[in-house]
């Protein structure tokens, strides 16, 4: 009984991950979501912003992490263009221009924002610590246009702002390193305010950044985007992923469990 | 001269850039600019190398027939569509919008979510209590496991609303992730850092030279 537990077969393990991910897809959860303090953080930066501030989003995933982060990002969206602050998009990653400009757009017809004139969507630069490091000195010198092909130059949203100098926060939606990366170029060089909405594998990484105050704030995976849902009263797909991801999560640790009492009672009989 | 010029340049730039960040003079911080603006210009060749090289792999091995070479020619089918539409009308083109959404992001989002099904399946087989250092991680592990997603506060406040506090599974995973894990995270930043700069060093000073096909 017990060497036919160890040895269970690992197709059965996959049929129950697919049902508590089916399952609670079809008959929602609603588990109630306390608010953490680093995403209490942001939202509380964002909101003490006055009317016409700006927030540059760096849209630094793509789309194996766009379940995770594309609801953080509508949420950050929707409460910038409530509080009337500007929004500048960008992204570090090639994969990602098609997925920001889309989400963008998408939040912004249904907060009836202008193009141009409540928000701008640059696109990509290959470069990485470069282009940070640049747009620091001049983002008209990286991005000449923005995503829909106009001159900077002819952009209203634009014309006051050159560099970071002009930019409230800086939000960066990662998968990856970028965040260490604006937290060593442009936190470190030119004391931008950052802030970062991570991948759930990644929130371990930003820490030590939260306790020395370099990241403003810190959105964790889908917990992450479920608090800042509630947080601006719209739950949406970031609350509909964590309450699927709950009973993975119990599985797993059941799993875990189980495959931990076996290994001891086995361990027990052999001494 | 093959090597010497880069050793040279490499050790010009260096000491330059490294200079450049102890002065605000204008003139020093000309230079900075101008040489960030260079670094920026090459970048975009980084993308074309990195093309050229996956065209060559994957021609190697429809060449040598490896296993499973006949997936290379969906490689280059994927590469030739998307610059086809992307080249000559922009990544804003509808086609390239459509091929993207409907194509890029399920594989890609499948290709990641099978990773919930392997991490199961590996939990179950490998994470297991055999030493003292083994299982301070592993009740780690469960803790910020659970504290992660919301059933875990709904469990702790049902099964233990005897005791004092609310919300025990996030917050003790909140404790973990913000003592011990930033302990140990902080000390491997200063580790690597320190890392970096004595290879930064090495690079300046020509010590190192992996870089131009040579040892050290």
């Amino acid at each position: 009984m017990l060497s036919k537990l160890m040895n269970l077969d690992r197709r059965v393990i996959f049929i129950f991950v697919a049902l508590a991910v089916i399952i609670p897809t079809l008959l929602p959860l609603n588990l109630p979501i306390n608010v953490s303090e680093p995403t209490q953080r942001i939202y509380d930066y964002i909101d003490a912003l006055p009317a016409g501030s700006t927030i540059m989003i760096s849209f630094d995933y793509g789309p194996s992490s766009l379940p995770e982060l594309n609801p953080m990002a509508k949420a950050v969206l929707r409460h910038c263009f409530d509080k009337d602050v500007r929004v500048i998009g960008m992204t570090l990653y090639a994969f990602a221009p098609t997925l920001a400009d889309t989400l963008i757009t998408e939040v912004a017809e249904e907060a009836d924002a202008v193009n141009g004139e409540d928000y701008v969507f640059l696109g990509f630069r290959p470069g990485g610590e470069q282009v940070m490091l640049r747009m620091g000195i001049s983002i008209g010198s990286v991005f000449e246009k923005d995503y829909t092909n106009t001159p900077l130059t002819e952009i209203s949203m634009m014309k006051d702002i050159t560099n970071y100098d002009q930019i409230d926060l800086i939000l960066d939606l990662a998968s990856g390193s970028t965040t260490d990366l604006w937290i060593t170029y442009v936190n470190g060089k030119y004391n931008q305010q950052i802030a970062a909405g991570v991948t759930g594998v990644i929130v371990s990484n930003m820490y030590p950044y939260l306790q020395t105050k370099q990241l403003v704030g810190l959105m964790p995976g889908y917990l992450g985007a479920s608090e800042y849902e509630k947080l601006i009263g719209v739950p949406e797909k970031g609350t509909q992923g964590i309450n699927n991801a709950s009973p993975v999560h119990v599985l797993i640790l059941g799993l875990v469990i189980i495959g931990n009492i076996v290994f001891f009672i086995q361990r027990r009989r052999e001494e | 001269m093959k090597r010497q010029v880069p050793l040279v340049l490499c050790f010009l730039f260096g000491v330059v850039m490294c200079f450049t960040q102890f002065s605000p003079h204008s003139f020093s911080q000309s230079i900075y600019d101008e040489v960030v603006y260079w670094a920026l210009i090459m970048s975009p060749f980084a993308l074309a190398v990195g093309t050229i090289t996956l065209i060559q792999t994957h021609v190697i091995r429809i060449r040598r027939r490896t296993e499973h070479w006949q997936y290379s020619f969906v490689v280059f089918a994927g590469l030739l569509t998307m610059v086809a539409i992307g080249l000559p009308f922009g990544p804003q083109h509808p086609a390239f919008a459509w091929l993207f959404n409907n194509v890029q992001v399920p594989l890609d989002a499948t290709m990641f979510s099978l990773l919930a099904f392997l991490i199961a399946s590996a939990a179950f087989r490998a994470f297991r209590a055999r030493t003292f250092e083994a299982s301070l991680l592993l009740i780690s592990a469960m803790i910020v496991l659970i504290g992660n997603v919301p059933v875990g506060d709904l469990i702790w406040n049902t099964v233990l609303s005897w005791l004092p506090w609310d919300n025990g599974a996030s917050e003790a995973r909140q404790w973990i992730l913000g003592n011990p894990n930033l302990s140990a995270r902080r000390g491997i930043i200063l580790g690597v850092s320190l890392g970096v700069i004595s290879q930064a060093i090495r690079l300046i000073l020509g010590i190192e030279r992996s870089y131009i096909g040579g040892g050290d």
